[in-house]
């Protein structure tokens, strides 16, 4: 039996890593040339392969760098391909490349994954998605977090110019609930063979449930989701795209009474938007001009009250995913930073033994 | 980038992002580069409200300008 690690040690050397300024705030795993050769054996990638060049700070990052702050984020070894494979998804969303990881927004990652790796890795899935509590779900979106830091040289108060953030930022990570849904996975939904271990990712500004358990009708669900996608707090510009987390069961219902994914979509882009005493109201009016913001004092009407303006512009600005516990009638609203980029990421398959799957999250 | 090509140049700001354009000029090889602030917040502000503004600030503008083609301050 090998002797119990020395916690004075381990102190030291996370302590240490504080100094040099590596951390998120949160102690991270001392990273060493071992460990991170353990992550760069789960990739067929060369370590020197650059993932992306923030060309206005002269800074980038290479899949070695990755996997120094997968580590230092505390990822497990076999979870190196689902990092890089989200990286690449969120990189896919055209904000992320045009100054979204500066924005005063300051909008998270949110990352799903589709396939067998959810049980493989033990990501969870179904309750308390967005709730923590599972380490693969925990660790990979602090690993971005780590890179944008430590690689990319984005740190709050200097080139991080958030204003006030999102709470838990760099911790949306989850599995579609495909056991349950009786609709195609997302990423199957996206053009990838069914099977596929993918993911998909985008920004994101804000989160808001609904809770909807006390009606039969789906278009009460959906007009109450509606609802929360319509407020004008989020409004700057008219285009918005949304990501809605159904609960199993909204997700479930609407598919019983025979809505299919599209019908969804098509239902929120017709009855999502405000009418122009509520924008004129927020001082938002000039949001249904596809404006910025808007002018209401001392200014003539651009429309009669009652005209309501859209506030998504198609299909392709729902992302709709299933995930959650089966237990209660939720679901999650969330804004999207810029727009979805509408496609999924293969994972790298296991090249080395994976070291343990816990089904609890370990 | 201007002055980089012969072009003397001057940046405004808003007070706000002076703690990020000091670090922008010093991975850009300028440390300690000057620039104009002006108060925060210029996004809700009006036509007539940023032309104020404008005339407020326009000979500190001009004098950096000067300057720079006579390639005083960095």
């Amino acid at each position: 039996m090998a002797a119990e690690p020395d916690p004075d040690v381990a102190r030291e050397a996370i302590e240490y890593c504080y100094e040099q300024g590596w951390t998120d705030g949160l102690p991270v795993i001392p990273a060493s040339r071992a460990l991170v050769d353990q992550f760069l054996a789960h990739t067929g990638r060369p370590p020197e392969e650059v993932l992306w060049r923030m060309d206005h700070l002269g800074t980038e990052c290479t899949v070695e760098t990755a996997a120094i702050n997968a580590a230092m984020a505390g990822c497990k070894p076999e979870y190196f391909p689902v990092v890089l494979a989200a990286w690449d998804a969120v990189m896919r969303d055209r904000a992320a490349k045009g100054g979204g990881w500066q924005s005063t927004s300051g909008p998270a990652p949110l990352i799903v994954l589709n396939g067998p790796i959810r049980q493989q890795l033990g990501f969870n899935s179904t309750g308390g998605i967005f709730a923590g509590g599972f380490r693969p779900n925990a660790t990979v979106p602090r690993a971005l977090g780590l890179m944008l830091r430590n690689a990319f040289g984005v740190i709050p108060h200097v080139f991080d110019q958030t204003t006030q953030g999102i709470p838990g930022r760099w911790s949306i990570c989850f599995g579609e609930n495909e056991e349950v849904c009786f609709w195609e996975p997302l990423a199957t939904e996206m053009g990838l063979e069914p099977g596929t271990s993918a993911v998909s990712a985008t920004l994101t500004r804000t989160y808001e449930f609904v809770d909807n358990r006390h009606t039969q009708n789906p278009e009460h669900v959906l007009w109450d989701i509606a609802d929360t996608i319509s407020r004008t707090g989020v409004l700057i510009f008219r285009s918005q795209s949304v990501t809605v987390v159904l609960g199993p069961e909204h997700a479930q219902m609407l598919a019983s009474a025979g809505f299919s994914k599209a019908d969804v979509k098509d239902w929120l882009v017709e009855h999502c938007g405000r009418t122009e005493a509520d924008l004129r109201s927020a001082g938002k009016d000039a949001v249904s001009e596809g404006g910025l913001g808007g002018r209401s004092a001392g200014e003539e009407e651009r429309a009669s009250p009652d005209t309501f303006t859209r506030v998504l512009p198609g299909r392709e600005d729902v992302m709709l995913v299933v995930a959650g516990a089966r237990n209660a009638a939720m679901s999650m609203v969330v804004r999207v930073f810029g727009q979805w980029s509408n496609s999924a990421v293969a994972i790298e398959p296991a090249r080395a033994p994976v070291t343990a799957a816990s089904p609890e999250g370990g | 980038m201007f002055e980089r090509h012969g072009q003397p140049a001057a940046v405004i700001c808003t007070e706000a992002f002076e703690a990020t354009a000091d670090a922008m000029a010093e991975v850009q090889g300028a440390p300690g580069y000057h620039y104009v602030t002006t108060p925060h917040p210029v996004a809700g502000l009006m036509p007539d409200q940023v032309r104020e503004r404008a005339e407020e600030l326009a000979v500190e503008v001009a004098g950096l300008l000067a300057a720079r083609a006579a390639g005083e301050a960095a």
